[in-house]
């Protein structure tokens, strides 16, 4: 029923339990110990969704805030730490970037040049991502067996789940950014998560539940 | 709709975990939540999923102001550092001087009972220790819980969990947090965590047998011991 995570997270998460059950009794040695422990690989999940460096320090200190104060809802039973952490910092970092509106977007001044590409034809008539969330997902597939399975989703499909998963993009947000109808986004979304789970499943890299 | 139509649940779930799930279906969907095993395992597996799209193998070290950062908003009243863990010093650490004093007069078998309990007999039964309330500070541990500390810890036999359970009910004190340790025959002791007063904890360490003569509770200042050694009195102790 489990899914399996990379096999290296399993011996901490064991470790970043029995230290989150003792962050939720206060204890400050065991929270330092979990920020020793993750906070670069945390870091690392903040700027795949916010660019700027000193947005991304203020957001990885309100992730362990965060932590410190929620530690007691943490359910070893129900989640793996590793991926309850990502939640956290994932949720952190798009809370970051709406605060910071105002900063320089780069998809969708990419988008300005590509408007009259016509839509609906492919990678190449999606707004160039440049070092947008689609980049994004394609270099953390990279780091994983995830890889496979992020390439056979269509380019429409990977660029609305990252729109959605690094932007945190509403439908009708992703709709509005890629020019694109709201029944055919949603589509696209649908069928990029049917893709990837199926995929992963076979691959066993996460069971269907 | 049809919440136990699994395709549907596993539809739904993707999308609440990808964020996509809006406004008041979203929260239709939270409320079911709590109800439905089968929509939180959609919800687990799903969040098991979509973050192999967060992580990457390598991290990105953040500047320690960071965490000095974090330091300063959760606990501006501190301003120690800890010390390194082992450094002996303190009030607490010192008092423990009572114990060993009392080990070499050969007193200390008669503070701590060792009992093997043989409810499995295939495996290793746990080490039992009692940890008695030190006479030395009752007047402190009076003041604290209105009572005297005793607690039973169970080790189990390969040194890897230890649950402490204390033998009455205790308060919880007040801006006050009590905290473990194990402490070795020579050395300063090492700390296993903040402990609940009133019910059991359990603490999962490699190693927790190993040169650990015996095991003690003292008072913290919130949040735990600021120096990585005991500071404040240690109410119970018990001898491995």
């Amino acid at each position: 029923m489990s899914a399996a995570p990379p096999d290296t997270w399993t011996d901490r998460n064991r470790r970043l339990a029995a230290l989150l059950g003792r962050v939720a009794l206060g204890d400050r040695a065991a929270f330092e110990a979990v920020y020793r422990d993750t906070g670069g690989y945390l870091f690392g999940v903040v700027l795949r969704v916010v660019h700027d460096r000193g947005t991304a320090e203020d957001v990885l200190q309100e992730v362990f805030v965060n932590v410190w104060r929620a530690a007691g809802s943490f359910d070893a039973a129900r989640a793996q730490p590793l991926t309850w952490l990502t939640h956290v910092a994932r949720h952190r970092a798009i809370d970051g970037l709406r605060r910071a509106k105002a900063e320089p977007d780069t998809v969708s001044l990419a988008r300005d040049d590509d408007a009259d590409d016509g839509p609906g034809e492919g990678l190449e008539a999606l707004p160039d991502p440049g070092d947008g969330p689609l980049e994004r997902l394609q270099r953390s597939a990279e780091a994983h067996e995830v890889t496979r399975c992020i390439e056979v989703l269509s380019p429409e499909q990977q660029q609305c789940l990252a729109l959605a998963y690094y932007r945190g993009y509403s439908h009708a947000e992703a709709a509005e950014h890629l020019a694109q109808p709201l029944g055919t986004v949603k589509s696209w979304v649908r069928r990029g998560l049917q893709a990837l789970r199926d995929c992963l499943t076979r691959a066993g890299i996460a069971q269907a539940s | 709709m049809d919440y136990g139509r699994p395709a549907l649940a596993d539809r739904l779930a993707a999308e609440y975990v990808l964020g996509t799930l809006r406004g008041p279906a979203r929260r239709r969907f939270e409320a079911l939540l709590p109800a439905h095993p089968a929509l939180r395992e959609a919800v687990r597996a799903w969040q098991e999923r979509l973050v192999l799209l967060a992580a990457s193998e390598e991290g990105v070290e953040p500047p320690e102001r960071v965490w000095q950062g974090i330091r300063t908003r959760l606990f501006a009243d501190t301003r120690a550092t800890a010390t390194a863990p082992g450094t002996p010093a303190g009030a607490g650490w010192r008092a423990l001087a009572w114990w060993r004093g009392l080990a070499g007069a050969g007193f200390v078998a008669t503070l701590a009972l060792v009992v093997a309990l043989n409810t499995a007999p295939e495996a290793q039964p746990p080490v039992v220790v009692l940890l008695q309330a030190n006479p030395e500070v009752a007047q402190a541990a009076q003041a604290v819980f209105g009572t005297q500390a005793a607690f039973v810890a169970s080790v189990s036999a390969d040194g890897r969990a230890l649950v402490l359970r204390p033998l009455a009910e205790l308060p919880a004190p007040a801006q006050k947090a009590l905290e473990l340790w194990a402490v070795p025959a020579q050395g300063a002791p090492r700390s296993l965590g903040l402990v609940r007063a009133g019910e059991p904890t359990t603490v999962l360490r490699a190693q927790l047998l190993r040169d650990t003569a015996a095991f003690a509770v003292s008072v913290e200042p919130e949040g735990g011991s600021p120096t990585g050694a005991p500071t404040g009195p240690i109410v119970s102790l018990g001898k491995v």
